[in-house]
């Protein structure tokens, strides 16, 4: 009767039923509450709200207010099509103290994740994982807070997806795939360049032989369970 | 002449190096011993040499009169930095024979007689071979050996050796101003102590031993005192010579030879166990370190690790295992002829273990870090040590020396200085993807275009060819826009780079909604660097 109650209290606010339940399925995947003294990590029990800091995903700010929800700690998500997409995330989540990961990217261009912010003393790049890129990222997942896994069009069977989710999952890892699909990832998004903007070539289309570009305009779509498919704009 | 034994803790031999400052300052001006010298202090000399000496210069003198008696006199200033550099030499010379030796000032070196007697049979062999080893280092010395150290001192000023428990009786006939000769072993106000027993008519040490040790105390203080013990020949402190550096090298003989990498990794990992025993017991950890082995075909191979961070013995023996790995599994003409026979580990670099303690209570982000790392090792364990690449900004123009990746543990230097200004640097955004392929930029008659030594191009760049993202883009590769060429002048003054032509890099943008990409045109070639994504 008071669990029915309660249920129906929960219900009326339906943001605090999804808090508990994320609460829920940290405390049974035995994630310990001691795990690091830092603000990042390990959802605890013992407090009765957790900041958002701590459970979701820092996004980039030009991804923040237009994407329809935020992105758990621990998910898997895939990402496609322009590369501008995974270093903003890089960029966000290094900028705000955690440590990432790139396996199997060699052609990431980092300078460019630095202009977007991002630190690079907790940046590591693992560019040739060898014959299992699967493994690595599974291994990184240990120590990091996020890990672009470059998959290079290999599929991925799904028995050993659900593992390696269920993995991120526990250690409070997110996991960005790229260049390839991943049976059951939580979000999709894709990125598509949608513009550029030359400043110095005049107004209008600009003028061949003047002007540089100056901003790549982005088209980012939002799919998958977390988040309804929803459409932004962003740089 | 050793008919009783010296009691035990005591005997102590004193190698005093004459006229010390002058002998230092005639070597750093490179003139022979034999030159005379005399080294001044507030206009007054305070050492000479020998030739100095038999023509008249005195201790004292001013400086314009010992020019006066001796004109062809070399007169430097006292630099004490100077005379401790180069009596260096003689200290090793003399650890070479017995080591443990105490530097009173330079000049004057004492140690413990009992072990080096011992060694070589006597005190005067001891003695023989001191004076063998410092002459070969360059310098003459005296040696003078007694049961106390401030009568050693004075024995080897006399250069003779004085027999167990005649301490007081040698002393005895010393003038009473031999009490303030020696620095090291005297107070400030030792001079007017010796000036004032004189004065009273106390002209010997002997006499000056035969007061009693109350009158001394009541009538001329503390140092009268110190002074008084040594004079009597009383106990004093024994030689505190510096302590050798601790041996840390780790050296393992392989039997059976070693030619497997697992076999490698297994001798790699219970030597890394050795040395990091010696390591803690020194309290240091390593932060470079040198691996050598030598093949039973004589060859020796060595490689030095550095590290950004002091060494783990798990990480020691990571490197172990890596550098046996490269070596052993070299292409044929490179590989070692033969098994490896001995496997030794070397600290370079040490640093102090403080710089391996963790904090008690952790520190924030600290932890993360480690973790972090932690995970790192291990893929670099699966992978090799050039798997993990870290990232750190580099001083460049293009975006692909603007970063420079070091392996995971190595010191993360940049190629170039960042912080440098670079005339000439590409503006942001930066290509989120960076390519090294060759490309055809062609102009509107499909002729190639090229950057000419002016930094221009021959004609209007009309369309790409050959271009992997072209050929993905809606367009046959003609392009809407263009900027550039930005020529770069690098290394002009190298015949070498600039026999390569000129460098210069394009911005172009695909007709029909292609990617804009950054060209790159050197060594008359142009190369699609980055594309904007």
């Amino acid at each position: 009767m008071t669990a029915a109650m309660n249920l129906d209290r929960d219900r009326s606010n339906r943001a605090e039923q999804v808090e508990h339940l994320r609460r829920k399925i940290a405390g049974m995947s035995g994630k310990a509450s001691g795990s690091g003294g830092s603000p990042w990590r390990g959802p605890s029990p013992s407090k009765a709200a957790l900041p958002d800091s701590e459970t979701l995903l820092p996004l980039p700010e030009s991804l923040a207010g237009r994407l329809p929800g935020p992105l758990p700690r621990g998910s898997v998500a895939v990402l496609s099509g322009a590369r501008s997409l995974v270093l903003q995330m890089v960029a966000a989540v290094t900028a705000a103290g955690g440590h990432a990961a790139i396996v199997g990217q060699p052609d990431v261009g980092l300078l460019a994740a630095v202009e977007m912010g991002a630190d690079l003393s907790r940046l590591a790049v693992v560019p040739d994982p060898g014959i299992d890129p699967v493994e690595v990222a599974a291994v990184l997942m240990d120590g990091m807070d996020m890990v672009v896994l470059g998959l290079g069009a290999r599929s991925i069977a799904p028995t050993r997806a659900r593992a390696v989710t269920a993995r991120a999952r526990q250690k409070g890892c997110t996991l960005l795939v790229t260049g390839g699909d991943w049976p059951g990832a939580s979000a999709r998004l894709d990125a598509r360049v949608c513009g550029y903007e030359v400043t110095g070539a005049g107004s209008g289309p600009p003028t061949p032989g003047c002007g540089r570009i100056s901003r790549v305009r982005l088209d980012t779509t939002a799919g998958g369970r977390l988040a309804r498919p929803v459409r932004a704009v962003g740089e | 002449m050793t008919e009783f034994e010296r009691s035990a803790g005591a005997g102590v031999l004193a190698v005093w190096c004459m006229d010390w400052p002058a002998v230092a300052a005639a070597a750093a001006a490179g003139l022979p011993a034999t030159d005379p010298v005399a080294v001044t202090l507030a206009n007054r000399v305070v050492a000479c040499s020998a030739a100095a000496r038999a023509v008249g210069v005195r201790r004292g003198l001013r400086r314009r009169e010992a020019q006066a008696r001796c004109p062809q006199l070399h007169v430097v200033t006292a630099d004490p930095a100077r005379d401790a550099r180069h009596f260096e030499v003689v200290t090793a010379a003399v650890d070479e024979v017995v080591p443990r030796a105490e530097v009173m000032r330079p000049g004057l070196l004492v140690l413990s007689v009992r072990g080096a007697a011992r060694y070589f049979g006597s005190e005067q062999a001891a003695a023989e071979r001191l004076v063998d080893a410092v002459a070969a280092a360059g310098a003459e010395c005296q040696v003078g050996i007694a049961d106390q150290l401030p009568t050693a001192v004075f024995a080897a000023r006399a250069g003779c050796v004085v027999e167990p428990g005649g301490d007081a009786r040698f002393l005895s006939g010393l003038s009473i101003r031999q009490l303030a000769a020696e620095p090291s072993l005297a107070a400030a106000g030792r001079t007017d102590l010796a000036d004032l027993l004189w004065r009273l008519g106390i002209r010997t040490v002997g006499k000056f031993a035969a007061l009693s040790r109350g009158d001394v105390a009541s009538r001329f203080g503390a140092d009268a005192v110190v002074a008084h013990r040594f004079a009597r020949g009383e106990p004093a402190r024994g030689p505190s010579g510096r302590e050798l550096p601790p041996e840390l090298d780790a050296v393992m003989s392989c039997d059976p030879p070693v030619d497997r990498v697992d076999a490698a990794a297994f001798a790699g990992r219970s030597l890394a166990g050795e040395l990091h025993r010696s390591l803690e017991a020194a309290g240091v950890g390593c932060t470079r370190l040198a691996i050598r082995a030598v093949t039973a075909n004589g060859e020796e191979l060595q490689r030095v690790w550095r590290c950004a961070e002091p060494l783990t013995e798990d990480a020691t023996a990571d490197r172990v295992r890596w550098q046996l790995d490269g070596w052993l599994n070299r292409r044929r003409d490179d590989r070692p002829t033969a098994p490896i026979t001995t496997l030794s580990l070397h600290p370079v670099e040490v640093v102090s273990a403080a710089a391996l303690q963790l904090p008690l209570w952790g520190s924030s982000g600290d932890d993360d870090r480690l973790r972090a790392r932690r995970a790192l090792v291990r893929v670099q364990g699966l992978l090799g040590p050039e798997a993990v690449q870290v990232p750190v900004l580099s001083g460049g123009r293009g975006p692909a020396e603007r970063i420079t990746f070091t392996p995971l543990g190595d010191e993360p230097v940049p190629r170039a200085d960042p912080s440098q200004p670079w005339p000439g640097q590409l503006p942001e955004p930066s290509p989120t993807v960076l390519l090294d392929d060759p490309i055809e930029l062609l102009d509107a008659e499909g002729n190639p275009v090229r950057v000419t030594s002016r930094g221009l191009f021959s004609a209007d760049p009309a369309r790409l060819t050959s271009s992997p993202v072209a050929v993905l883009a809606t367009g046959k590769g003609e392009l809407s826009w263009w900027a550039g060429p930005w020529p770069v002048d690098e290394r002009w003054w190298d015949p070498e780079q600039s026999a390569n032509g000129r460098t210069a890099r394009v911005q172009v943008l695909l007709d029909g909604g292609g990617p804009a990409m950054l060209l790159c045109y050197r060594q008359r070639r142009w190369y699609l660097e980055g594309v904007y994504e």
